[in-house]
């Protein structure tokens, strides 16, 4: 196949969208309260940027959220890929937890954010849990599967070399699996992610979530795009971060 | 998923004797006793007075709340309506999403230009979460059914158009090349060859939007709602009636479950040749 010049195509859709964008707010055809235009756009995120937004930095808003995501996601895929570990390795103990972990992982989160309220209180605590519980089943599934899918020469072969059960789980096992490991990390930080501005909506007093939400209910729709725009950026960077780990750590995945 | 017929194949694959299977009739059997243990372990915590019954209530309860709400609704609505708006709204926004998604998705697959011209602003789309725009699609939309409804579709659309979009990339070119030299027009091609082999892929991403959009609906009820289960789990924190808050969550583990096993349903009538390519 010839190859052909295609970023065209991709310069032409933004600069249509975008000359459109700045056309209908310079020619005051929508409500700015409805679109802000770009100029706009521009000067409420430097605004948030010099002088916070109700009592936090904008800095601070974006490390609250952050570190809820790591905390949260932390906790549940160390938690998540031991149990997953566990049930790949033990088929009695896969046998007992797999219809707690079905059953977790389809389940809404914010269904369960309101008993966590009603548990733990409003704070901190409720929304750690709940990104624990988010992240825990898609880590478990995602070990449990890494484990299965170890090719069975590679264990018969540090047998037959004599390694002892522990050796071949701690030299064969565990890096066999941890390329799916990573997968499903990748996949639990965007569940997480999710989750997180969804819980900032519903319960929150800080955090990029609940900027947003705040905003919107005193109609600054400036704020309100500058932070679902803030948003998008901290989950592409989250991404980011954890392809770049996974690329260190398990640097011979696809090899 | 068909356990059962999995130990075997995977033998055959030659795969880790440890991480083989129990038989499927005894997982299924230790499956179900380890959840009546932790169930009755539930119960004599809070019997034993361990913890206080109305902030955890035990499965006797949770079943007591179940059949009041079943009998006498909850607030104005019938049970059969919660459960009706929650899968309504879920449904109406998935197929939208995938009415959209799926051609925009075969499109760009099918051409580089369409990609190159729509593929950022979906990439963009697909990991900002969908809670995110909300509040903008009230703002434009306003606090009923339109706005809901919105947010499924911006939440299945992005995950439903590059899941068709890798799907017809993941086409063999050879397949192609053969049906073209035998005389096939570009429309026979695509109808004959692309379009079967792509399905198998396609029904992946329906699957994972439609797990998503019931994730949102419940997200999106908690917010803005006067009916479906997530407004009912929410209306029944306020009244501390955790009983009825955990009706609400075992009810939506069982939609969301048989949701994801009636496509899978669908998927394997549909799309019988999958993985026999």
């Amino acid at each position: 196949m010839k190859t052909e010049l295609l970023w065209p195509f991709t310069v032409a859709t933004a600069a249509l969208l975008f000359a459109a964008w700045t056309a209908a707010s310079a020619l005051n055809l929508v409500n700015p309260l409805f679109l802000p235009g770009p100029g706009l756009l521009f000067s409420s995120f430097l605004d948030l940027l010099l002088n916070g937004y109700k009592g936090y930095s904008l800095p601070a808003h974006i490390g609250i959220s952050l570190m809820r995501v790591l905390l949260g996601f932390g906790s549940g895929a160390i938690v998540g890929t031991l149990i997953g570990l566990g049930m790949g390795a033990a088929p009695l103990f896969d046998a007992l937890a797999a219809p707690f972990v079905e059953f977790l992982r389809p389940l809404p989160q914010l269904a369960y954010l309101v008993l966590l309220i009603v548990w733990f209180g409003i704070g901190e605590t409720s929304k750690i849990v709940l990104l624990f519980l988010t992240a825990l089943p898609v880590a478990a599934i995602a070990a449990r599967d890494g484990v299965r899918n170890v090719p069975l020469q590679r264990i018969q072969a540090a047998r037959a070399l004599g390694a002892s059960p522990a050796q071949i789980f701690r030299h064969v096992i565990f890096p066999s699996a941890l390329p799916e490991i990573f997968i499903g990390a990748r996949l639990a930080v965007g569940i997480v992610y999710a989750t997180l501005i969804a819980a900032e909506i519903i319960a929150g007093s800080n955090g990029i979530g609940w900027l947003v939400f705040d905003a919107g209910r005193f109609l600054r729709s400036d704020y309100v795009f500058v932070g679902v725009l803030l948003i998008g950026l901290m989950g592409l960077g989250l991404d980011f971060a954890l392809r770049t780990i996974e690329r260190k750590v398990v640097h011979w995945a696809g090899k | 998923m068909g356990d059962e017929a999995r130990p075997g194949r995977r033998a055959e694959k030659g795969r880790l004797p440890a991480a083989r299977l129990l038989p499927g009739s005894s997982r299924t059997w230790l499956g179900a006793a380890s959840v009546l243990l932790a169930l009755a372990a539930w119960q004599g915590v809070v019997a034993a007075g361990l913890v206080p019954g109305d902030l955890v209530p035990p499965p006797t309860a949770v079943w007591r709340a179940f059949v009041e709400i079943l009998r006498h609704g909850y607030r104005d609505t019938t049970l059969g309506e919660d459960i009706g708006a929650t899968l309504g709204r879920a449904l109406a926004g998935f197929g939208l999403g995938a009415l959209l998604g799926v051609p925009l998705g075969l499109w760009m697959g099918m051409s580089r230009r369409a990609s190159a011209a729509f593929g950022w602003i979906v990439q963009f789309m697909r990991p900002l979460p969908p809670l995110s725009f909300l509040v903008l699609l009230i703002l434009w939309l306003g606090l009923g059914e339109a706005s809901k409804i919105a947010l499924l579709t911006m939440t299945a659309f992005p995950i439903i158009t590059s899941a068709s979009q890798a799907a017809v990339r993941g086409v063999p070119e050879l397949q192609i090349a053969v049906a073209r030299s035998l005389g096939a027009t570009p429309r026979q091609v695509f109808g004959h060859v692309v379009l079967p082999a792509s399905l198998p892929m396609i029904f992946t991403g329906l699957n994972i939007a439609l797990a998503a959009t019931f994730s949102t609906v419940v997200a999106a009820e908690l917010l803005a709602a006067n009916d479906g289960l997530g407004w009912m789990v929410l209306s029944a924190s306020k009244f501390l009636r955790n009983d009825i808050i955990m009706v609400g969550i075992v009810l939506l583990g069982v939609l969301g479950m048989a949701l994801s096993r009636f496509l899978l349903l669908l998927d394997r009538r549909l799309v019988h040749w999958r993985g026999r390519a």
